[in-house]
């Protein structure tokens, strides 16, 4: 889907009548509270945005203690076998409407571990991803081009990972299933016995 | 009649806007002292939007029905509290009945958090209990000293006494209590070197862990009035409660930038640290001022 760069869109958190039309919209916007999966080197670089160089708190971000708190699920470096069971049941934790961003080009694409037995090279298979930070690693910037993007999907109603989370739970399911081995933990939604379609 | 039905339903509406604007306010006054710009002043009503918008999990009947009796408990102490010139239900029960109350607010949410079984809830709640037992030694001896003092125990009758003789923050035995209670405060308010219960890099956030959406919320909330009941017991004893709502708020606020800035500065007390501390120098001067006026009055 095509989406344009929002630079010289103004924040519309002060208008009024938007929130009082769209309070389920307006306030997951403006009230992000993430939660960081400090896997990797990707853990750098959250600290200067908090603190006084890059505020992120000026656009409601912070960070949530838990996953019951969050809203904003980042993985910031490579996914192993180990830490994606840790990822996905993290991610079932955290209450709707939430949404996930990868964060460098390790859970993209595996990075420079491209080649490793050991590290999971696409991360969506697993669990639903709204976006992507490119970038090894990314600069702070490009963290808040990708909030503007967030908001910008929001407003739209495309930033739906949870619902397709929902309606293909049985494909997820399997797919996680089949690098972890048997999961020592309940399913979130049913499982329909076919359905789903391919892996992919 | 009318106006007393009025008073009811008007306080604690106030003392939530209060509480709320409290809360924005803490956020913004700690960002500019750690030069940064800070989120706007409506970011606690923004989070409270968010949050009951958000799917929540329940872990149980008493898991819900904890946080309402902690909601509930907070409301009533907002109702016996002379707000300004507002005297809601103050003329009834006293300081008694308010120490008694403000003990639901800690246990509907030891309660209802001890349902969800995670550790870290065992730990806070823990804190938080202990912690409640550090303070509430100095506060019984504070009260005590207003009661031998003003030979009452209505918190309305000690207000409209102050009014005739002066705050009793500025009269001569009654300071030494009065700094006793400020040394406190923090701990009441759950600010910065007691912070121990919430405390999020080591517990991540004690007995909230659990809570999300909705129930964080009604959590919020809850923050929100035991900040304005607090201060707000403060001001009525200490400061000569007020004429009108809007002097008390002016009270309320110079007393809570105060308490901010000794948050923003002080590192976190070990829970060990935070009882030695509360039960040797606040309780050796809430002593100290029930012997002298009990020898003067």
């Amino acid at each position: 889907m095509q989406l344009r760069l929002c630079g010289d869109k103004k924040m519309d958190r002060n208008q009024i009548v938007k929130w009082i039309r769209n309070p389920k919209k307006m306030g997951p916007k403006y009230s992000l509270w993430g939660i960081y999966f400090a896997t990797g080197c990707g853990i750098i670089e959250i600290p200067p945005i908090l603190t006084s160089r890059w505020d992120a708190e000026r656009f409601g971000i912070k960070l949530a203690a838990t996953p019951r708190q969050a809203n904003l699920f980042l993985i910031t470096g490579y996914v192993s076998l180990k830490t994606l069971g840790a990822i996905i049941r993290t991610y079932e934790q955290m209450p709707d409407p939430k949404y996930t961003v990868g964060f460098g080009s390790c859970p993209i694409n595996g990075g420079m571990y491209w080649d490793s037995y050991n590290t999971i090279k696409k991360l969506d298979k697993y669990i639903p991803v709204d976006g992507w930070i490119a970038g090894c690693m990314p600069r702070p910037e490009s963290i808040f081009i990708a909030v503007t993007h967030l908001w910008t999907m929001i407003d739209k109603g495309i930033a739906d990972g949870y619902k397709k989370y929902k309606e293909n739970y049985t494909r997820y399911r399997r797919n996680q299933e089949k690098v972890l081995g048997e999961l020592d933990w309940p399913p979130l939604y049913s499982i329909g016995k076919k359905g789903g379609g391919n892996d992919e | 009649m009318i106006w007393e039905t009025v008073e009811i339903i008007a306080t604690p509406v106030l003392a939530f806007l209060i509480g709320i604007f409290f809360l924005g306010l803490s956020r913004k006054i700690m960002a500019r002292i750690h030069w940064r710009y800070g989120p706007p002043i409506t970011q606690p009503i923004i989070d409270i939007i968010k949050l009951f918008y958000q799917r929540s999990v329940s872990h149980g009947v008493i898991f819900d029905m904890g946080v309402l009796l902690s909601l509930a408990g907070s409301i009533a102490v907002v109702l016996l509290i002379p707000l300004g010139g507002m005297h809601a239900l103050s003329s009834s029960g006293g300081l008694l009945l308010i120490l008694y109350i403000m003990l639901l607010m800690p246990l509907g949410v030891a309660l209802s958090s001890g349902e969800g079984a995670n550790p870290n809830i065992s730990i806070g709640i823990s804190r938080k209990l202990i912690l409640s037992l550090g303070y509430e030694v100095p506060l019984i001896l504070i009260l005590l000293t207003l009661m031998t003092r003003y030979n009452t125990i209505s918190i309305a009758e000690i207000v409209s006494q102050q009014e005739a003789t002066g705050w009793a923050m500025f009269s001569v035995p009654l300071f030494i209590s009065g700094i006793a209670y400020f040394l406190i405060l923090p701990a009441i308010l759950g600010l910065k070197p007691f912070d121990v219960v919430s405390a999020l890099q080591e517990i991540s956030s004690g007995p909230e862990v659990e809570y999300g959406g909705k129930y964080l919320a009604l959590l919020t909330i809850d923050h929100a009035f035991a900040l304005f009941i607090g201060i707000a017991l403060f001001v009525d004893l200490f400061l000569g409660g007020a004429s009108n709502p809007l002097f008390f708020f002016i009270k309320m606020l110079l007393v809570f930038i105060l308490c901010l800035f000794i948050n923003a500065v002080f590192p976190r007390f070990r829970i060990d640290q935070a009882i030695k501390y509360l039960w040797k120098w606040p309780t050796a001067l809430a002593l100290a001022g029930l012997i002298a006026t009990s020898f003067m009055w």
